[in-house]
């Protein structure tokens, strides 16, 4: 009793009761929840509507090959300790494959310039000179200062463009990878994510392959012209090492990455988020409206 | 709107960013216009909490990236992860925890990287609520809540406020020997900071057992059994400490072939790890005793790289000064209560010297110390200390 009397709960109440009527019961707060409204309608109608779409991946075990280690301390001595991830050879190298040039000139080459920059007519001759639309900042600037701008999307647009739309994220200790891009065409954004993470895959294979054949034409210039045995013997074996490479890679299964789900889009746009636009906008019109009868009742204390 | 499960929409620096988070803002406003019209504060502090609930809006994205305080996304995910669908990335750790204790906040909008930081917001101003209830002057108080990396760290999605406020929480709580009551407030701060942890027991020892702030003896008994203990403890302490020292070195570590972290330290670091080791406590207490004043006024000149390093170092100057204006005022300084607080600040500060790495990081850390300890100081010499002329 002593703790309600101190807190005087029946005044407090009475001032909450003013509080609400001073400021929230007032036409200028509903005039402002009104505009507010309307305001949230007008965004919501000129926001594009977001698909999120995903996959998910898991990354292949690497094949274990022969060969001589290296050494070298060991792995997450305070990674354990402090409980960091370490580090994560195949999820990098897949990102920096993603965003490669090499990835974005072969999708180039399949028709992707087309579906994103142009109408989606698969012909060399016209996903070559899809013509770009610079802004009119950028024309200016280009005239001020004297230089050229390209004419044409060419397949480092592509290569902006996966890296701004298509996100690539593993979360600590978690053993998935999940690529997600946000699109308001799912049906483009499901082919897009698909053709991005084959053809990185795939490119990650045909690296490999292309240096395996090196490895085994140097090997075998050197295993020519070696008097060595043993050398010759360490020759043979690389040489033996790399074509079973080329053997497992010289297929259709995945490389370095396989899906556990294939791309899929939300059901519902995940932006704009309705709800969360009309209560913010009307929490911000309700502050404001009030934040204004406060300096109109209190300019005197506050100037 | 849930889909099918949990994605995490980074809005970037866009029309919804500003749209959510001017919500959060507005909500902090209203609450704080009601409780000036019930006269829980005076003009004074509404406006200035009005400025202050604004800046997460003005750090993150606008004056800097929130990737250069990259921890932020680990809060809001985990945060996030939680609220849609309970489910935790990191179980029962510091951002398991802060994260709960961050999302529980009842905020109109959990949208962006920025959202906790509203939360830091409004667990800051109830803390000023609670504490400016011992002062007759709230505006002095609302001084002390305007340091400039008090406003910093609070509009980030990040621990330190939390381990701030809990921290105020115990040594308030201890002043007033309610030991019970510091003791619950000492259980999160086990959670969020271990280390801060430990200075802060370090206190509850030193009052609870020694009874070190009865008398300067008492006091001096605290020193010389903790310095003797240190000696009997030698291998054990210097095991921790030296830990510490390589683990934060480590963390810190770069090669110049780009390699960073623990990544190149497991590589290149055991020749440094050697020569980090401390041998003896008599070497911990020289070491600790040199880098006492460079933990006090971090970050150095010669590591500016940019102004704000030098507003870092004229705010680390300016509270030390407080402090040390506090404790001669009034010749506070004989009072034993405070005589105990600064003996713990002042270990704690060496420990803190002695396994400093990164400055960056060493700064938070600092902050995040010292400022818990300065209000605590204030709170003993309430209604005592008149800043009017400093």
């Amino acid at each position: 009793m002593n703790i309600l009397k101190k807190i005087n709960l029946k005044q407090k109440l009475a001032l909450t009761k003013s509080y609400v009527k001073e400021y929230f019961l007032v036409k200028k707060s509903i005039v402002a929840v009104g505009v507010a409204m309307v305001l949230s309608l007008l965004i919501i109608q000129i926001t594009v509507p977001k698909f999120y779409v995903s996959a998910v991946l898991r990354e292949a075990k690497p094949l274990e090959t022969q060969g001589i280690s290296i050494g070298g301390a060991p792995d997450g001595l305070f990674s354990d300790i402090l409980g960091v991830a370490g580090s994560d050879g195949n999820y990098e190298e897949m990102i920096s494959n993603m965003r490669s040039y090499i990835v974005a000139q072969r999708l180039w080459d399949k028709g992707w310039g087309s579906i994103v920059f142009g109408n989606g007519q698969i012909d060399e001759d016209y996903f070559n000179n899809i013509p770009k639309n610079h802004k009119l900042l950028d024309r200016l600037g280009s005239w001020i200062l004297g230089y050229q701008l390209y004419e044409y999307y060419s397949a480092h647009d592509l290569k902006a463009f996966i890296s701004d739309s298509v996100f690539p994220r593993k979360d600590i200790r978690d053993t998935n990878i999940t690529v997600s891009m946000l699109s308001s065409d799912k049906e483009f954004a499901i082919k897009f994510i698909e053709a991005v993470i084959l053809e990185t895959d795939s490119y990650a294979k045909e690296y490999l392959i292309a240096k395996s054949n090196e490895i085994i034409s140097a090997s075998y210039k050197q295993l020519a012209v070696s008097k060595n045995s043993s050398i010759s013997s360490a020759l043979a074996s690389t040489i033996n090492s790399e074509y079973f490479k080329i053997a497992t890679l010289n297929n259709d299964m995945p490389y370095k990455v396989y899906f556990i789900d294939p791309p899929h889009s939300s059901e519902y746009p995940v932006t704009p988020n309705i709800y969360a636009i009309f209560i913010s906008a009307i929490i911000i019109s309700l502050f404001l409206s009030s934040l204004h009868s406060f300096i109109l009742k209190n300019k005197d204390e506050i100037w | 709107m849930v889909n099918d499960y949990f994605q995490f929409l980074d809005y970037g620096g866009t029309l919804y960013y500003y749209l959510f988070e001017f919500a959060n803002f507005s909500f902090l406003g209203l609450l704080a216009l009601y409780t000036y019209k019930i006269g829980l504060i005076n003009l004074n502090s509404l406006i200035v909490w009005l400025a202050i609930f604004f800046t997460p809006l003005v750090f993150n994205y606008l004056l800097f990236s929130p990737y250069l305080f990259g921890d932020q996304f680990l809060y809001s995910g985990e945060a996030f992860l939680l609220k849609t669908n309970g489910q935790s990335l990191y179980q029962m750790n510091h951002i398991d925890f802060a994260s709960k204790i961050l999302g529980s906040i009842p905020l109109p909008n959990f949208m962006t990287v920025t959202s906790l930081a509203f939360s830091n917001k409004l667990l800051l101003f109830l803390t000023f609520l609670w504490f400016k209830r011992y002062f007759d002057d709230e505006n002095k108080i609302l001084l002390f809540f305007l340091v400039p990396s008090l406003l910093l760290y609070s509009s980030l999605a990040l621990r330190e406020t939390l381990i701030i406020i809990f921290s105020i929480l115990f040594l308030i709580s201890m002043i007033k020997n309610k030991y019970l009551l510091a003791l619950i407030f000492l259980y999160p701060i086990y959670v969020l900071k271990l280390q801060m942890f430990a200075f802060l027991s370090l206190y509850f020892v030193a009052k609870v057992i020694f009874r070190a702030h009865k008398s300067n003896k008492h006091a001096a008994f605290f020193v010389l059994s903790a310095l003797v203990g240190s000696f009997i403890l030698e291998s054990e302490i210097l095991t921790v400490v030296n830990q510490f020292r390589i683990g934060f070195a480590a963390e810190n570590f770069r090669v110049d072939g780009g390699g960073t972290s623990y990544a190149a330290w497991n590589l290149y670091g055991d020749d440094i790890a050697q020569a980090l080791q401390i041998l003896t406590i008599q070497e911990a207490i020289i070491k600790s005793i040199i880098n006492l004043p460079q933990i006090l006024l971090l970050p150095m000149p010669w590591n500016w790289t940019s102004l704000f390093h030098a507003f870092q170092t004229i705010e680390s100057i300016f509270l030390v000064c407080l402090f040390v204006y506090i404790s001669i005022k009034n010749k506070n300084y004989k009072n034993n209560e405070f005589i105990l607080l600064s003996i713990v600040l002042l270990l704690s500060l060496m420990l803190l010297g002695l396994v400093m790495a990164n400055e960056g990081t060493f700064v938070r850390y600092r902050f995040t110390l010292f400022y818990p300890f300065l209000l605590a100081a204030l709170y003993i010499f309430r209604n005592k200390t008149n800043f009017s002329k400093f």
